[in-house]
């Protein structure tokens, strides 16, 4: 059992974070720390467990046997967003054995795990002496939650002037709407991004990988990293009041500005465009159907754009039709922009029989833009770039029974490299050190404390 | 000026890719100098324009992206051109470049060449990294968004509609966002080390793993996704999520736990509406019930359909949100200037454009912070505006070598 943490190296070695994180978009951001060696202290409620660990194998390593005995009762904590748990029970039998969902294991790699009763005096005694440890404090809770606890940034500021403090909300701590509630589509809602997704005269199509749950952690990150530095030139902590719909809007500023300038809304009939380019105008520029279908029965597509008159020739010298550039309807830019839905078809013609793979490989050989749409599957198991790149690692974990495949941190330092660290811990896995070691308490205390349900 | 890059130098290469991650060290206080070809970055023509007219000092997104920024405009595939970059790197604390990997190690430019400025910090955002066999391969935004994975998860429930790319440039947010990650960590290497470093992040790898559980489910479980009609891509075929109001909007109605204080509330807009069907049964009182109901049955999500279509989009989101439900209405992002939310977060900077002789509010920046204060603080430069400034005080070059430079096309 690895109750000790080991030291881990890179440029934030050394760094504490104490990390009350839930669900995606505020795990995202302090694993990114992780990758740069920072301690990272994940904190589960005594008694649960994060969300995301939801309906996996019991653990196998965990001083908490009441909650073993509560997930043998299947007792359900889903994310009903996921809808996803019916299956698993199912197929984490098949597979080795599983210490935490796969979700759970990609966004905590590298954490430490402690549990603690945030609602006893006594444990919040305990959060207010690791804040005094610590170097940063991050939550995704809802603004009132912390206040509520007597931790206003006031207080925390006094226990550790050094502290940084990201709140990540979907509106911000301040103003009329700072106790509202988001998940990641929300925010994308509210703050334009999921109508600049789709095609025109239909609904939405919005951003399916849920974006903001994504680039809203790893724009929490950045921010944490900020301010780390900040500290580290200052001497001062400081409070970030991330709002990821703010985070959403500062993406949006083209839009924003050609509202102000030109009076142009990105609510009109003709837009978005679906994936063809309007700023500026290309043609062609739009994703093609091909050959075959995915698991789901999906067909497969290829997006190709010619971005210069040189790449529309080379394109119609692949599809061996030469003539298209001498047709009038095609011969300029602003010629093939005005007859795209003709072009399109010509394209799809020529794509709907081919292989995919084949079309990227033939058209990107004669310097045309050309992408197969790549799901999961794809990216993991054929793109010879990721592979190269080594961007889905396996990592060996003898002590949980297993090798597990993560995906890398996509920042390639020459001299201090970011790495994953390791897998993401088992329930309380680091109680023992954090309480003991960490805040030296007696094994007595510890014991006490787990009896009256504290940790 | 304060801001977490006070005090910095950038040099940044004009490119589309990079520019965003430029404005944020620009927006943090650091003086980024973007060296431009004489013709101006490709961001100055992409558009839109001001009143639709192409100008390169009139491209609306140039304007979004290069906040607070000069511009120096100089041909470096010139060798006096080239001599001047050097001259700037050898001073600079951040090198910010999107070329075509070995492009400028073939113009002596590259980062063996520029280390011997100790401090320098050399970040390469390209599309596919500095190696691997895809290296030379030419992408744009929305071909990132393909070969990524983002469009295998967006786009509509109907399986002959095509996969989505969406709009505004979000394949280069992502790689620039890691970018960023990677810049302000080696800064704060640099503090204790004294020395830069290469960075090399490329936008292909940023998208691969930013698509949620798609990696993970595949991963552990074999399972690809479903696309889904404004709502998060699954496994399984799920009921629709973004509903129509009776005002011609959509809601996005997240599934989300309807413990009994939150229920009861609902129920009595359901009854308000006259939607509440068959729900006043006692056995939606149990929360078991109600929430398995919820999730595979469609009694709930019917009557949820009805209630939303019977209420005005912002009548729906600010009750929903008044009762603890995290739905939200999908806005346009220009009607947010409506919202007084923003206004009382000092969300708006009021940056002066002589261009158009009037002041536009611009969006502030991801957080809000004193401390870190990263927003714009002035519009983006015109073509060639520091190239002078650029020369004579950073380089001490006299008016006559800048000069000959400029009669020669060199410099503009």
């Amino acid at each position: 059992m690895n109750t000790t943490s080991t030291a881990r190296p890179g440029v934030l070695s050394g760094v504490r974070v104490l990390d009350f994180t839930w669900k995606t978009v505020g795990p995202w951001s302090t694993r990114l720390l992780t990758h740069y060696g920072a301690e990272v202290i994940h904190v589960e409620r005594a008694g649960g467990w994060d969300d995301h660990r939801y309906n996996a194998a019991p653990s196998i390593v965990t001083d908490e046997p009441k909650v073993a005995q509560t997930l043998g009762m299947k007792k359900v904590y889903s994310d009903p967003q996921f809808n996803t748990h019916r299956d698993e029970s199912a197929a984490a039998t098949e597979r080795p054995k599983l210490y935490a969902a796969p979700y759970f294991n990609t966004l905590h790699n590298g954490k430490l795990a402690i549990s603690l009763n945030t609602k006893s005096p006594e444990g919040l005694k305990i959060v207010e002496r690791l804040i005094g440890m610590c170097d940063a404090l991050v939550e995704n809770f809802s603004a009132e939650v912390l206040p509520s606890w007597g931790l206003t940034w006031e207080r925390l500021h006094a226990i550790n002037p050094r502290l940084v403090y990201m709140s990540t909300s979907g509106f911000g701590h301040t103003g009329d709407w700072k106790t509202y509630r988001s998940y990641g589509p929300t925010a994308a809602a509210q703050s334009g991004l999921s109508l600049a997704s789709g095609l025109p005269g239909k609904p939405p199509a919005g951003w399916g990988f849920s974006y903001l749950d994504v680039m809203g952690g790893w724009m929490g990150g950045l921010s944490l990293i900020q301010g780390l530095l900040q500290a580290k030139k200052t001497g001062e902590g400081c409070h970030i009041d991330y709002s990821v719909t703010e985070g959403a809007m500062s993406m949006l500023g083209t839009y924003m500005l050609d509202y102000q300038v030109n009076g142009r809304r990105t609510r009109r009939p003709d837009f978005p465009p679906g994936n063809r380019a309007v700023f500026p105008a290309l043609a062609p520029h739009n994703t093609y159907r091909c050959a075959g279908r995915d698991r789901n029965g999906q067909d497969w597509w290829i997006f190709i754009a010619c971005e210069t008159q040189v790449q529309f020739e080379a394109l119609c010298s692949v599809m061996e039709q030469p003539g298209l550039v001498l047709d009038t309807k095609f011969a300029t830019n602003e010629a093939r922009v005005t007859n795209q839905a003709e072009l399109d078809q010509i394209i799809s013609n020529w794509t709907r029989p081919r292989r995919r793979y084949d079309i990227m490989r033939k058209c990107q050989a004669a310097g045309i833009v050309a992408a197969v749409v790549q799901n999961a599957e794809d990216r993991v198991e054929y793109d010879p770039q990721l592979q190269h790149r080594e961007v889905f690692p396996v990592i060996e974990n003898p002590e949980v029974g297993g090798a597990f495949s993560y995906e890398r941190y996509p920042v390639r330092l020459s001299r201090t490299p970011a790495t994953v660290q390791s897998r993401a811990p088992v329930l309380a896995e680091h109680n023992q050190y954090v309480f003991g070691e960490l805040l030296q308490m007696s094994e007595a205390e510890i014991n006490s404390l787990r009896e009256r349900g504290v940790i | 000026m304060t801001g977490v890059y006070e005090g910095l130098t950038v040099i940044e290469l004009a490119d589309r890719r990079n520019q965003w991650a430029g404005k944020l060290l620009s927006d943090g206080g650091a003086r980024v100098i973007q060296v431009e070809p004489i013709a101006g970055s490709p961001g100055r023509w992409c558009g839109p324009f001001a009143d639709d007219k192409p100008d390169p000092d009139l491209c609306i997104d140039y304007w979004w992206n290069n906040t607070g920024k000069q511009s120096a405009a100089v041909d470096v595939a010139r060798p006096a051109g080239r001599d001047l970059l050097k001259q700037l790197l050898a001073k600079a604390d951040v090198f910010l470049e999107s070329t075509p990997p070995g492009t400028l190690a073939n113009l002596g430019l590259g980062y063996d060449a520029a280390a011997s400025n100790r401090n320098l910090i050399y970040a390469s955002l390209t599309d596919f990294g500095q190696d691997g066999p895809w290296r030379d391969y030419v992408a744009n935004d929305v071909a990132h968004l393909a070969l990524g994975g983002q469009m295998a998860s967006s786009g509509y429930s109907d399986p002959k509609e095509t996969p989505i790319g969406g709009k505004g440039h979000h394949a280069w947010h992502m790689g620039c966002a890691f970018m960023l990650h990677g810049i302000t960590a080696a800064l704060i290497e640099r503090m204790g080390s004294g020395e830069g470093q290469f960075i090399d992040v490329s936008i292909h790898d940023a998208c691969a793993i930013g698509t949620e559980a798609a990696v993970p489910q595949w991963m552990y479980y074999g399972s690809t996704m479903y696309r889904q009609t404004g709502m998060h891509a699954n496994p399984k075929r799920q009921p629709p999520l973004q509903l129509p109001t009776a005002d011609g909007k959509y809601m996005i109605a997240v599934m989300q736990n309807f413990g009994r204080p939150v229920w009861e509330k609902l129920i009595k807009w359901m009854d308000e509406k006259g939607v509440t069907g068959e729900l006043h049964d006692p056995k939606y009182q149990d929360e078991a019930f109600r929430m398995s109901e919820y999730r595979t049955g469609n009694v709930i999500r019917d009557a949820i359909a009805r209630l939303i279509a019977a209420s005005d989009g912002e009548e729906c989101f600010h009750r929903a949100q008044s009762y603890n439900i995290s739905w939200g209405l999908v806005r346009a992002a220009e009607e947010n200037y409506d919202v007084a939310h923003y206004r009382q977060r000092d969300y708006w900077r009021s940056i002066e454009h002589p261009q158009i002789g009037r002041a536009i509010p611009y969006p502030r920046g991801p957080f809000a912070c004193d401390a870190l204060r990263i927003e714009p603080r002035g519009r983006a430069p015109n073509l060639g505006e520091h190239t002078q400034h650029v020369l004579a005080h950073d380089l001490g070059m006299s008016a006559d070598a800048i000069m000959a430079l400029r009669t020669s096309g060199v410099v503009r």
